[in-house]
């Protein structure tokens, strides 16, 4: 069977499924699964034969992993969710990312609070990884406005990468054994001391195959007219590394601003990354106008891509999940909105259209070809 | 002793489908809920996290009395009680 795109939509009210042929001409949507109830995380898994799954995150009686084996026709619960061990004293709030391990069947989720579980049977069942989830720093942690999220994690080899709001970057060179903390270079705007061993307001971090210890970081920005002590803490939103994350430089001149959740990295170019900058007070598109910055020399240079979004009038937000790139040779771009939009990016970005306009707020949305 | 558990129908795939169980030998609320963790553990999870606390957004009620206002999980069941699991008017 030829292969199709698959995009997994994570909305405040369950999680939708678009299907569109190569060619990404039209997409057809369907869900909500698990309806109702928020989705924060998801992952289009395609080792082996394809699955979806999604985290429901119901407020009321607790937190799902939603299974789909059939590409997004249905959804069925795993047999257990992540859960504390009985006497930690801490409960699962959220459950922010679900990514592939090394194996066919291993996952792991990032939750709320944070801390990383791993499940080696698919998703039935999970444990703790006490390296990083019973850290020195875990109790010292703050949450961040939505929550005190283990919200990325990131696998390389033995190393695993994971970001924390707010707790920074932390890296595992041995499997995930062990943690430390990883954040020389990234900045905390909102500390007396903007440059701590950890508690960043980490927002995003993606890696790229093709150029090993390479990753870019969207921080928590918007700090430029701090006049507070220790002075102006221009440009530390927006970040690069090429040593696996142990330093980090900003690469954020040149945008409009600095603050912003989702980064991306091009699938085939390493040195191809998109932000999505918003006005740090409210956390919308600048004067507006949506637009999506795209950097093709590794964060040097930006360029401002717009073709096809609203000139005005449009004050929505992406969150730090809600975009995504998918692997074809012509790349397209996918972010939703806190208003319920659904654009598509073609030719890289280049040309931008509206799929939906009218779902519910959307959280995240992971793309896949299957 | 038996008391009865009403279940909300958002929760009833959690109880083999139906609204109501008939839970034996219980004293207290606490005592229930730990039997209910046993023979519905999905159902046990939908009204406490892994502390064993009840759910923020979940109240349970002994006939009409919300245990909040009783003696919370040590209140006492009587044979015949109703327990009735439902969810806080809150959200958006």
């Amino acid at each position: 069977m030829a292969q199709r795109v698959f995009l997994c939509i994570g909305t405040k009210k369950g999680v939708f499924v678009a299907e569109a042929a190569r060619s990404r001409g039209r997409f057809q949507l369907r869900g909500p699964f698990g309806p109702g109830v928020s989705v924060y995380s998801a992952l289009i898994d395609t080792r082996g034969t394809p699955k979806l799954f999604a985290s429901s995150c119901n407020a009321f009686f607790g937190m799902k992993v939603l299974r789909s084996t059939d590409l997004g026709k249905s959804f069925k619960e795993t047999k257990s969710p992540p859960m504390f061990p009985e006497g930690d004293g801490r409960a699962l709030a959220n459950i922010w990312a679900l990514e592939e391990g090394s194996d066919r069947k291993d996952l792991f989720a990032g939750v709320e609070p944070a801390s990383l579980f791993h499940s080696d049977d698919g998703g039935d069942s999970w444990d703790i990884v006490p390296g990083i989830s019973n850290h020195e720093h875990a109790r010292q942690w703050q949450p961040g406005a939505g929550g005190m999220c283990m919200h990325t994690v990131l696998r390389d080899g033995d190393r695993i990468h994971l970001g924390i709001s707010t707790g920074g970057h932390y890296l595992s060179e041995d499997g995930g054994q062990t943690f430390r903390a990883s954040n020389t270079g990234v900045g905390a705007g909102f500390q007396p001391d903007p440059y701590p061993e950890f508690g960043q307001c980490v927002h995003k971090i993606v890696t790229t195959p093709h150029a090993p210890g390479r990753m870019y970081m969207q921080n928590h920005g918007g700090w430029s007219d701090w006049n507070g002590p220790g002075g102006p803490r221009p440009d530390i939103g927006v970040l690069r590394s090429d040593d696996h994350g142990h330093t980090w430089r900003s690469i954020a001149k040149g945008l409009p601003s600095d603050f912003g959740f989702p980064i991306c990295v091009h699938p085939h170019d390493p040195d191809t990354v998109y932000v999505a900058p918003l006005t740090p007070m409210t956390r919308t598109c600048p004067d507006g106008a949506p637009a999506i910055w795209r950097s093709e020399d590794g964060g040097d240079s930006w360029r401002r891509l717009a073709k096809g979004f609203p000139k005005k009038e449009s004050y929505f937000t992406i969150l730090r999940d809600a975009m995504d790139i998918d692997e074809l040779k012509s790349p397209a771009l996918y972010f939703g909105t806190t208003t319920g939009q659904l654009w598509i990016g073609r030719d890289g970005g280049d040309e931008w259209e509206c799929l939906f306009d009218s779902l519910p707020p959307i959280n995240c949305v992971k793309v896949g070809v299957a | 002793m038996n008391v009865t558990i009403q279940v909300p129908g958002m929760l009833r795939a959690s109880a083999g489908g139906t609204s109501r169980l008939t839970v034996e030998a219980s004293q207290t609320v606490r005592a229930l809920l730990e039997r209910l963790a046993q023979t519905h553990p999905d159902l046990y999870r939908s009204v406490c996290n892994e502390t064993g606390a009840v759910r923020q957004h979940v109240n349970l009620f002994v006939n009409a009395a919300n245990v909040r206002d009783l003696e919370g999980l040590d209140s006492a069941l009587a044979p015949g009680d109703v327990v009735t699991i439902l969810p806080a008017v809150s959200g958006g």
